[in-house]
């Protein structure tokens, strides 16, 4: 709803509220303030409900879960912001890691130089995503799920439904290694995150990103070239999915075919959770992380409770759901008339 | 008889006083009209009229009762209003009565049958030609107008109905008949509202006219008190010179072209061919659907060109890369701005910085502080009004935004504008402003090309004025020396069109 306003007349005095509505306002605010109060809500709940929650071995667990879901979430909220979708980054990511694994097993190629190649191949299958879309005019829901079967389609052809054994030492410690207790993955998220807020922040094209999600029309009448941004888009989510694949052979020391099934949904509510617009323009690749740390430790806190496994994505999928909530529920709170 | 009677309305909102010390009585039979500039509160006062926002303080009385206290009351208002919102894949019946189950067609399932007649009956009344199982996408505008009006009124047992700019986007004869519909409505017995920027509809239809500025009622008039001047005066607050001119100055015409358009055909118009000249304004005059937007979208590019070419500076525009078009310094502002202009969930300062990269980046990143600096520039001289450049732009009013535009566009320093009805919808104030801006501009060099449908703004700005037929050019005429009847002839496509210049 638009909403014509008048240029005041007097100077605007801040509307007085009670304190927990002036507390809730301040948080409002910035547009992260509902997902770090929700953060900050469960993680408090967590360390009360949990004495083996805050712990330093819990907490790099967490910490390495939440990396491959992370990098995944980071090309995903790009896209979000830019008004679009890839349902197929988890084959990418899958057909990364069995690449990565065939070429080092199978092929005995040098380690660095798969790991290359791999990355080379994600970005070059997201850029097809990208091309098809911008150049056939294709809505990209409908054809990332095509094209998520024909990734997943390739992953089963090259290896048959088997896993690759026998990944080379060299690279486990991209997986598996530590340094000052912090896993490595989790620091390439961390770096990854760091360029990309960057990107979005201050420079012309994370401008241009907003700006295509928020009307692409205007976009393209202000002249911007807003099919080369969309094909780029699409090209970053397919590396960081290609990362977050080989990054994962690395940590099981297999190429297992099924890497990358469960990256598809959960990064897109993690970035809803972390308020980025389904609809585009709005939104943070930062929040869409802090998305993913909320999901990570409900099911960090699921396991450590003991829940049956039966009952685990029940109570996952509605903590989830309270949390989307929230940040709405703050913000009518908020706008209730006075 | 009075209707409705509202008196002593407030309503802030955060920082901002919308309205305050408003009275307004609407009587049976007449119309009344609601005047201001944007931004002087029309919209809020007509959403409190509608029961959509509710007032801090103040009194809203239907026929004697309390409405605040009874919503139920507000049922009898009808409203229209200002951009369609209609469900353009659904038929006109169905657009009719939605939401079934209230207009009783939809108890248990909805027929059809039933539905298309009570349609039928409804659309013979208000005078519109389509059929009501025509899908809503495919009617045409003032239908589509039209619609909207029939479906306020299907409600039955309306005694006002409101009408926000229902004229913007129909051309002159739309207009007219629209205005036959409303008065036999007001003969009826119906309190009318009407709200337009278009002073010879106010004059044409209204009995009062309650004049608002800056969310204060400046007083209620008799129509047949007011002349167009004094109107404008209470609008805006200070004299507006309606007889003002603003074509650049004899001293900056030159011979200079910049733009070269041969032949150019694309979607909407066939082999176009004219030039621009350094420091004059062009006006394009046409009817709606003539198809001036649609070539000056495929001059820049927008739209691809099937046959021609535009040169501007002696270097061909690529076809369809308006990339390529901003970059030679060709920038096209867009008649819709809701649509092509704003990005409207982003602030007035991302708004604007958008287009002016190059100039707040500092090593290949952008500078915060030059940011601010060019936004605050652009805002200051171009008179945005917005609390904040924090503010996101959808919050502007329409004259506002289009200002924010107009600043963005400037920022970039273009060779050649193209204002594709940059005054739609604009209060007269703001109108001129954007005149000046025009008239400074082209004295400064850059050219500027000016698609109006209001007669009085080209032979006001424009130095020649290029007329538009049903998708072909039909004639060049210089302003000074060619009078309304010849230009109007030439854009009905009346057989003999002399060329002028």
């Amino acid at each position: 709803m638009s909403l014509e306003t008048t240029f005041p007349t007097t100077p605007p005095t801040p509307p007085r509220l009670p304190p927990l509505r002036r507390l809730a306002a301040r948080c409002m605010r910035n547009p992260l303030g509902g997902v770090i109060a929700a953060l900050v809500l469960i993680f408090g709940v967590s360390c009360l409900l949990s004495p083996h929650f805050l712990t330093g071995f819990n907490m790099m667990i967490m910490a390495r879960a939440l990396a491959f879901i992370g990098l995944v979430t980071i090309g995903q909220s790009i896209l979000m912001i830019l008004g679009e979708l890839d349902l197929s980054v988890g084959a990418i990511g899958g057909l990364a890691g069995i690449t990565g694994g065939m070429l080092m097993v199978q092929a005995g190629l040098n380690p660095w130089l798969s790991l290359v190649l791999c990355l080379l191949l994600g970005t070059a299958c997201g850029m097809l995503n990208g091309v098809l879309i911008t150049q056939l005019r294709l809505h990209s829901l409908v054809l990332t799920i095509g094209m998520a079967g024909v990734y997943g389609g390739a992953i089963l052809v090259a290896t048959k439904g088997v896993a690759i054994t026998g990944v080379p030492v060299d690279i486990s410690f991209l997986g598996r290694g530590l340094v000052y207790g912090v896993p490595v993955p989790f620091i390439v998220l961390l770096a990854c995150l760091g360029v990309v807020a960057f990107v979005m922040v201050r420079t012309p094209v994370g401008r241009y990103v907003y700006a295509i999600g928020s009307n692409p029309d205007a976009a393209r009448m202000l002249g911007l070239r807003v099919d080369a941004i969309r094909i780029a888009a699409f090209a970053t989510a397919g590396f960081l999915s290609a990362l977050a694949g080989i990054l994962m052979v690395a940590r099981l020391g297999t190429a297992q075919p099924s890497i990358g099934d469960t990256w598809v949904l959960a990064p897109i509510a993690a970035a809803v959770i972390g308020g980025v617009a389904t609809t585009g323009g709005l939104g943070s690749p930062v929040g869409a992380v802090l998305g993913a740390v909320i999901i990570g430790m409900i099911e960090n806190i699921i396991v450590l409770f003991g829940i049956s496994p039966y009952w685990q994505s029940v109570v996952s999928g509605g903590i989830v759901v309270l949390a989307i909530s929230f940040d709405s529920l703050a913000r009518r709170y908020l706008h209730r008339e006075a | 008889m009075t209707v409705l009677h509202v008196s002593s309305l407030r309503k802030t909102y955060p920082g901002v006083v919308a309205l305050d010390h408003i009275d307004l009585t609407l009587e049976a039979g007449k119309v009344h009209i609601l005047a201001g500039e944007n931004g002087a509160g029309k919209s809020t006062l007509i959403k409190v009229l509608t029961g959509l926002v509710t007032p801090d303080a103040g009194r809203v009385d239907m026929e004697g009762h309390d409405a605040l206290a009874d919503h139920a009351l507000f049922a009898r208002v009808a409203y229209v209003p200002q951009e369609l919102s209609l469900f353009p894949t659904m038929t006109v019946a169905e657009n009719m009565f939605m939401p079934f189950a209230k207009s009783g067609f939809g108890r248990m399932t909805v027929s059809r049958t039933a539905m298309e007649a009570a349609a039928q009956k409804l659309m013979t009344r208000f005078g519109m030609h389509a059929r009501p199982g025509q899908k809503v996408g495919h009617i045409s505008v003032p239908d589509q107008q039209l619609l909207q009006i029939a479906r306020a009124a299907s409600a039955g047992d309306f005694r006002v109905l409101i009408l926000d700019e229902p004229t913007s986007s129909l051309t002159s004869s739309e207009t007219e008949h629209l205005f036959s519909i409303l008065r036999t409505l007001r003969d009826e017995g119906c309190a009318i509202v009407f709200v337009s920027h278009r002073m010879e509809e106010i004059f044409a239809l209204g009995d009062t006219v309650t004049v608002l500025r800056n969310g204060r009622s400046v007083g209620t008039y008799p129509m047949t008190e007011l002349d167009e001047g004094e109107l404008i005066r209470l609008m805006s607050g200070n004299s507006v010179q309606l007889d003002e001119r603003f074509q650049p100055g004899v001293a900056s015409a030159t011979q200079d072209i910049i733009v070269d358009v041969a032949h150019l055909s694309g979607p909407g118009f066939t082999d176009a061919s004219f030039t621009l000249r350094r420091g004059e304004i062009l006006g394009f005059a046409g009817l709606v659907g003539a198809g001036r937007s649609e070539l000056m979208q495929t001059m820049f590019g927008y739209h691809r060109a099937t046959a021609g070419r535009c040169v501007l500076d002696g270097r061909e525009i690529p076809r369809g890369r308006p990339d390529r078009a901003v970059a030679m310094g060709m920038l096209y502002l867009p008649e819709e701005r809701r649509h092509h202009g704003i990005f409207p969930l982003l602030s007035v300062r991302e708004n604007i910085a958008v287009s002016v990269m190059d100039q707040i980046m500092g090593g290949g990143v952008i500078s915060s502080g030059r940011e601010r600096r060019v936004v605050a520039d652009a805002i200051a001289r171009f008179d945005v009004r917005t609390s904040s450049a924090e503010k996101k732009i959808m919050y502007l009013s329409g004259g506002n935004q289009q200002k924010a535009i107009i600043g963005r566009a400037m920022a970039r320093r273009p060779r050649v504008l193209i204002f594709d009805e940059p005054t739609k919808g604009i209060d007269i104030g703001t109108k001129f402003q954007i005149y000046r801006i025009m008239q400074q501009l082209a004295e400064e060099g850059v050219g500027i090309i000016l698609v109006s449908s209001e007669m009085a703004e080209l032979q006001r700005c424009a130095t020649r004025i290029i007329t538009m037929h049903a998708g072909r050019i039909t004639g060049s005429f210089d302003q000074a020396t060619t009078d309304i009847n010849t230009l109007v002839g030439a854009i009905i496509g009346a057989p003999e069109v002399r060329h002028v210049a």
